[in-house]
């Protein structure tokens, strides 16, 4: 095979292969240039920390960012702890029945329309638990959302270590607590990386879940407590909803993408720097 | 060592998070508060003539959320809003609450620039909506098949249309079921065979600017902002703010502000038609 690297078959196989990869990045530069196109013209540093004007048409988007960071922030303190403890328990603690059944009702959660975690975040949250429509609720709905990916992919990536690992942690006398923080869970940053980069996209992108938890109201959060409109709802609203917002709506598209791409960066070097002390340390 | 300090920050984390949510809440009840949930096409509209309100009355907030007239219908009758917003007039059965109408929208129906077809009657649209007609040829137009666009269910667009043209939801014989004007004028942007209605104001806002859809007239009447603010124009709805009762307090000065001519600007700014004073 190696003397003939260029036969047909291989050759297909490389055109597929390249054809394949070229046209996923041509779709995501096409999606970007366009937005590009159209919203550059919005943007500057003062439309960046304005208040929103004439329904979003003028002023900026500084407090749809400030509620987006509230929003993602509430999600991921909530989501981080308890989606780290689910899939420990799941690939370290239990392969019986609970387990079976866990694992069964993440996947169907995972596949759930965003718009019936909506109602659920609105019945729960909003009206059951009194917090109405607030940051808080918002957060909790798209924490209930981010979950079962995040667990899911976390579980994945434990179970992927070897179990010589464990063997070896133990012989060295290490607690089954401290091999966890200390080797298996460093051991499986990667996945966890991967699964909290799926969930915060997943939450970036969320506008359904959001209308009827964190809500449509476009003023600067005092607190967790207030209705705060995210940058999904505001785009939403300016492209579906407000006559002439298309100018505005393609402005704030293009800052949740970059936003996206930062938030996915400072989360990978952050999870990437505390998993690796782990080991270091250790 | 840093195990301890690490477990110790996210507590410290946790504890925060509590704090600012629990100092924030008591913060919160000093302050007055508005809540108005309902049609999404008031919301807007509400959020800045609330905006207004909050300069004129220091101390005071306006929240609006969306999510639809019959939602603004069921939330101000259980209290969970104070006030609520309804794109249409009350049915029969809601007649517990008020009704307070701050501004006028009128229903156009609009086809794609390209259909040479330049108006048709109300037994023509009843019949291309209810499948008798799928071709625009029986109607003088070119060889194209009909697609029909219709409002999804909860949208008052969708219950003034069926009301005006005496039809049922389920008699629709729908090609794309849509929610917000927007979305029905950018289907027939796509589709030169596509026959759709959504709210006049909006539709010659985008046909001025630019957008190539044709808004057909009903009845001879063109359909122009001027008409529906004359009440000239057949198929028009009032833009409602609900209350359970005779309102009181905030409610009832917001609502008395929403009435006002002074508004006129901010409902001519979303393309709505001012109440005719």
């Amino acid at each position: 095979m190696l003397k003939n690297p260029y036969r047909l078959s291989d050759l297909l196989m490389t055109i597929t292969v390249w054809f394949s990869a070229a046209l996923v990045v041509g779709a995501f530069f096409w999606l970007l240039s366009d937005l590009a196109l159209h919203g550059i013209a919005k943007l500057n540093w003062s439309c960046l920390v304005s208040a929103p004007e004439n329904a979003g048409r003028d002023g900026g988007i500084g407090p749809i960012l400030v509620s987006t960071l509230l929003i993602l922030g509430v999600a991921l303190l909530m989501t981080i702890p308890l989606g780290l403890g689910t899939a420990v328990y799941l690939s370290e603690y239990s392969s019986g029945a609970l387990a079976r059944s866990i694992r069964m009702s993440l996947d169907v959660l995972a596949g759930v329309p965003s718009i019936v975690f909506g109602l659920f975040g609105n019945a729960l949250f909003c009206i059951w638990l009194g917090l109405g429509f607030s940051i808080l609720s918002g957060g909790l709905t798209l924490a209930c959302m981010m979950l079962p990916i995040f667990i899911r992919s976390t579980e994945a990536g434990l179970t992927a270590v070897a179990t010589e690992w464990r063997h070896g942690a133990a012989a060295l006398g290490l607690t089954q607590a401290a091999a966890l923080w200390h080797v298996l869970l460093p051991a499986a940053a990667p996945a966890i990386t991967a699964g909290l980069m799926l969930s915060i996209g997943r939450a970036l992108a969320e506008t359904a879940a959001l209308i009827f938890t964190s809500g449509y109201v476009d003023r600067m959060p005092d607190s967790l407590s207030d209705s705060g409109r995210a940058l999904s709802v505001h785009i939403y609203d300016l492209s579906m909803n407000v006559t002439g917002g298309d100018q505005s709506a393609y402005g704030a598209a293009l800052v949740l993408i970059v936003l996206l791409v930062v938030i996915n960066n400072v989360a990978a070097s952050l999870a990437d720097r505390f998993l690796s002390q782990r080991i270091t340390t250790s | 060592m840093s195990e301890v300090g690490d477990s110790q920050k996210i507590w410290g984390w946790i504890l925060a998070l509590c704090m600012a949510a629990g100092l924030n809440s008591a913060a919160l009840a000093d302050a007055q508060k508005l809540v108005l949930t309902g049609s999404s096409t008031i919301a807007p509209l509400a959020l800045e003539i609330g905006k207004h309100f909050e300069k004129l009355n220091p101390g005071v907030r306006v929240d609006v959320q969306s999510g639809g007239s019959t939602r603004g219908v069921i939330d101000a009758r259980v209290g969970l809003a104070d006030v609520g917003m309804a794109s249409r007039a009350l049915k029969q059965e809601e007649r517990d609450l008020i009704a307070h109408r701050i501004a006028m929208d009128g229903i156009g129906i609009i086809l794609h620039q390209k259909n040479p077809v330049k108006s048709l009657n109300d037994d023509q649209i009843r019949a291309i909506y209810t499948g008798k007609i799928t071709n625009w040829q029986q109607l003088g137009g070119e060889d194209r098949k009909i697609t029909v666009v219709n409002k999804a269910e909860g949208r008052s667009t969708l219950e003034l249309f069926l009301h005006h043209f005496l039809l049922k939801n389920p008699q629709i014989r729908a090609h794309v079921v849509i929610g917000d004007n927007q979305q029905g004028i950018k289907t027939v942007v796509g589709n030169v065979g596509a026959i759709g209605y959504v709210s006049i104001g909006t539709a010659e806002y985008e046909e001025a600017h630019g957008m190539p859809i044709h808004l057909l007239p009903m009845a001879g009447v063109p359909a122009t902002v001027a008409n529906v603010r004359a009440g000239r124009f057949p198929l028009s709805r009032p833009l409602n703010l609900l209350s359970k009762g005779t309102p009181t307090g905030l409610s009832k000065r917001f609502i008395e502000f929403a009435q006002s001519a002074a508004v006129d600007d901010l409902v001519t700014a979303q393309y709505f038609v001012p109440l005719a004073r």
